[in-house]
């Protein structure tokens, strides 16, 4: 698609060093598609004491190419802004997300799917003022939502972009309350505080929060889940996985066995991340649900 | 279950065996696997601690500190290449470990599930070459319940990038001294920067004289040449150095070719297939067709500067061509290209190997442009139950016709 010109619309493209797939991306992009700006920002994992510091270098050098390509710098002011924008879109939307911890939830994983997507493309602030709205809404009127008792699901594993998928599993009879993905509910898992090193704080932020599977953090990982299993009142977790997508397919046997040894029923499905081969899926999540429940 | 007696008696034999054909015949090879074997064995000998680990891990830290490193793909290819390694695989997919993820780690995880390999006291990963690695180690740390040590390799060579490794060194010795009780040797280390640096000018000959037509080596002699690493820094690596360029020099000198009448020389990209396969040896002998360079054998470092080994050493792994973007990894192989004058290049386009598949693109493109043609084999270089023999060596042999044209 981008070589075709698709994200032609884009001034820019910035990369993370997340995984070895993303890393070849940002060598394919650089070859292959013409943008007026490319970088990539190195990421650690794992060992993370020393990780902080050289992390805040690596924003640091990402503000310099930004300052660079735009003739403009950025001030300490513009960051501070900008974090308390964003501080202050997380806010929103844990609020809205708590608004799943209710027996019956009050929103559905897919409107809140499309919520996230939104959050990619436009305006902070024209987002926030949308979810302000919404909120409201949503708590004026619970009594209109929509009855319904079906099991309650945690969903973990690798990004997914696709919204259809999500209700994919909605449609199936599954209430999805808790999105432990890069896009979803996790994404707003994170707080920036205010210190008099902003770089840092947003160095130590990003760093320290709820981990993924490339963090090499297992533990902590499958810790989250379980709390926020608690929390969401979740009777299974569904773990997706993104066919050849190694950071998390090679969690799946260990975080099986600590999930079901803390009582959580598990299902693992992998997929393209689209709804291809989807009837096989179906299978297995509609046994799933039979399952729990029981 | 597997015990790793087995995995002890495996080298020991292989030692002896070796041992015994060096009393008959020096050669370079037989010297370089002998060296192997013993460090193979060396991981059963309680005068050594053992420290499992991925591919690009400073050894001679490890080894100055009187702990047997070993990187855990060196063990996938060993087991691949006795026969072993379906056995492993198939215990690992049991257990839920995707069959589309590298082989080299789904069989050592299989291996450390079967109890084939003894506990190690240390794990140390690095960021790079790849994910798979580190991921495989904490698995096997699981296993063994133990924690990995996780060495973070920046993408980009600065020296700050340089500070922040060296920094990590810094935490492993520690985290090394903590878990064995063992202190790092700092004249031991010292010392093994100079070997390392007598070793590279043996190796740097070593490379240059197979830039000769013909070249003195055939396709064997330099083979998973990688594993070399794992003697950085010992009087043995220097030895094994030395009896190379002296093999090669005087191949060269008398006019003895590795291959007898090399007609098409190839460089080959990343790992060998690891286990037996008369692939090469066919080439060799029906179509004269030689590995004059293996991408990995090339020297990429600089002489290192034995009054500050950890900056010296991390400097050495930021500098890989496999670190970071792929950039530097495609001005080498276009570099070998022409050094060695080859004919084409082979990718095994290793199955399941995330950090080459994105690039496989960029390598064609490289070398297209100085009019090499390269070849992508689609193999799994360690699983060999799909492995198709005819099928990769039709497909060789076009390729070579089309060399031929």
């Amino acid at each position: 698609m981008a070589i075709g010109g698709g994200y032609g619309f884009l001034d820019g493209v910035i990369f993370v060093n997340s995984c070895d797939a993303m890393r070849r991306l940002h060598d394919v992009w650089k070859r292959y598609v013409p943008t007026k700006f490319i970088h990539i920002l190195d990421i650690p994992m794992g060992n993370l004491s020393l990780g902080s510091k050289y992390f805040e270098t690596e924003f640091l050098k990402l503000k310099g190419a930004l300052e660079k390509h735009t003739s403009s710098p950025i001030k300490e002011e513009d960051i501070k802004n900008a974090i308390d924008i964003y501080n202050k879109s997380r806010l929103m939307f844990n609020q809205l997300n708590s608004l799943r911890m209710e027996d019956n939830p009050l929103i559905t994983a897919g409107s809140l799917m499309r919520i996230t997507s939104d959050f990619f493309k436009v305006e902070p602030e024209v987002w926030n003022e949308k979810i302000k709205q919404l909120i409201e809404e949503k708590k004026s009127e619970p009594s209109k939502a929509e009855q319904n008792k079906n099991p309650r699901i945690l969903l973990s594993g690798s990004p997914l972009h696709e919204i259809e998928f999500i209700k994919f599993i909605e449609e199936i009879g599954l209430n999805v309350v808790y999105e432990d993905l890069c896009t979803g509910s996790k994404f707003f898992d994170l707080n920036v505080k205010a210190s008099n090193n902003l770089i840092s704080s947003l160095s130590e932020a990003y760093l320290t929060r709820t981990p993924c599977a490339r963090m090499m953090q297992i533990e902590e990982r499958a810790n989250q889940i379980i709390k926020n299993s608690e929390k969401f009142k979740v009777n299974g977790v569904i773990h997706h996985s993104l066919k050849f997508c190694d950071t998390y397919l090679y969690d799946v046997p260990k975080l099986k066995e600590i999930l079901v040894e803390s009582g959580l029923s598990v299902l693992f499905i992998e997929s393209d991340g689209g709804l291809g081969n989807i009837n096989q899926i179906r299978t297995r999540i509609e046994a799933f649900s039979e399952m729990i429940k029981n | 279950m597997a015990s790793h007696n087995m995995l002890r008696k495996y080298f020991g034999q292989l030692e002896t065996s070796l041992r015994n054909k060096l009393e008959t015949k020096i050669t370079a090879r037989r010297r370089f696997v002998y060296e192997i074997a013993r460090i193979g064995s060396r991981i059963f000998n309680d005068d050594w601690s053992i420290g499992w680990t991925t591919v690009f891990v400073p050894y001679e830290i490890l080894n100055s500190m009187g702990v047997s490193g070993m990187f855990v793909e060196f063990f996938g290819a060993m087991l691949a290449g006795s026969g072993m390694s379906s056995k492993y695989l198939e215990i690992s997919e049991s257990k839920g470990f995707s069959t589309d993820s590298c082989s080299y780690h789904r069989t050592i995880i299989g291996a450390a599930m079967d109890g084939l390999l003894p506990k190690p006291d240390v794990l140390i990963g690095a960021s790079i070459p790849c994910n798979g690695g580190v991921k495989a180690l904490k698995r096997i740390g699981e296993i063994f319940n133990k924690k990995v040590f996780i060495l973070n390799i920046p993408i980009e060579v600065t020296p700050k990038s340089v500070d922040y490794l060296t920094e990590q060194f810094e935490q492993m010795i520690e985290y090394v001294e903590n878990e064995t009780g063992r202190k790092l040797d700092y004249d031991k280390l010292k010392k093994s920067i100079r070997y390392n640096n007598q070793a590279r000018e043996y190796l740097v000959e070593v490379n240059d004289l197979c830039k000769n037509i013909p070249s003195p080596a055939n396709s064997n002699d330099l083979k998973n040449f990688i594993i070399f690493l794992l003697l950085q820094g010992t009087k043995e690596s220097v030895e094994v150095a030395k009896l190379y360029r002296d093999e090669f020099k005087f191949r060269v000198d008398n006019k003895i070719s590795g291959l007898p009448e090399e007609k098409y020389r190839l460089m080959w990209i990343q790992n060998r297939i690891q286990f037996k396969t008369d692939l090469l040896n066919i080439l060799e002998e029906k179509y004269g067709a030689s590995i004059v360079i293996d991408e990995l054998n090339h020297i990429w470092w600089e002489p290192m500067d034995e009054d500050d080994p950890l900056r010296s050493l991390a400097s050495r792994i930021i500098t890989h061509p496999l670190v970071g973007p792929v950039d530097r990894r495609l001005e080498v192989i276009t570099q070998l290209a022409q050094d060695y004058k080859i004919s084409g290049a082979v990718n095994p386009a290793h199955w399941g190997c995330r950090q080459s598949a994105g690039a496989r693109v960029l390598f064609k493109d490289a070398l297209q442009k100085i009019g090499i043609p390269l070849i992508h084999l689609d193999v799994d270089c360690v699983d060999e139950r799909n492995y198709a023999p005819g099928q990769i060596m039709t497909r060789m042999e076009a390729f070579l016709e089309m060399l031929s044209n």
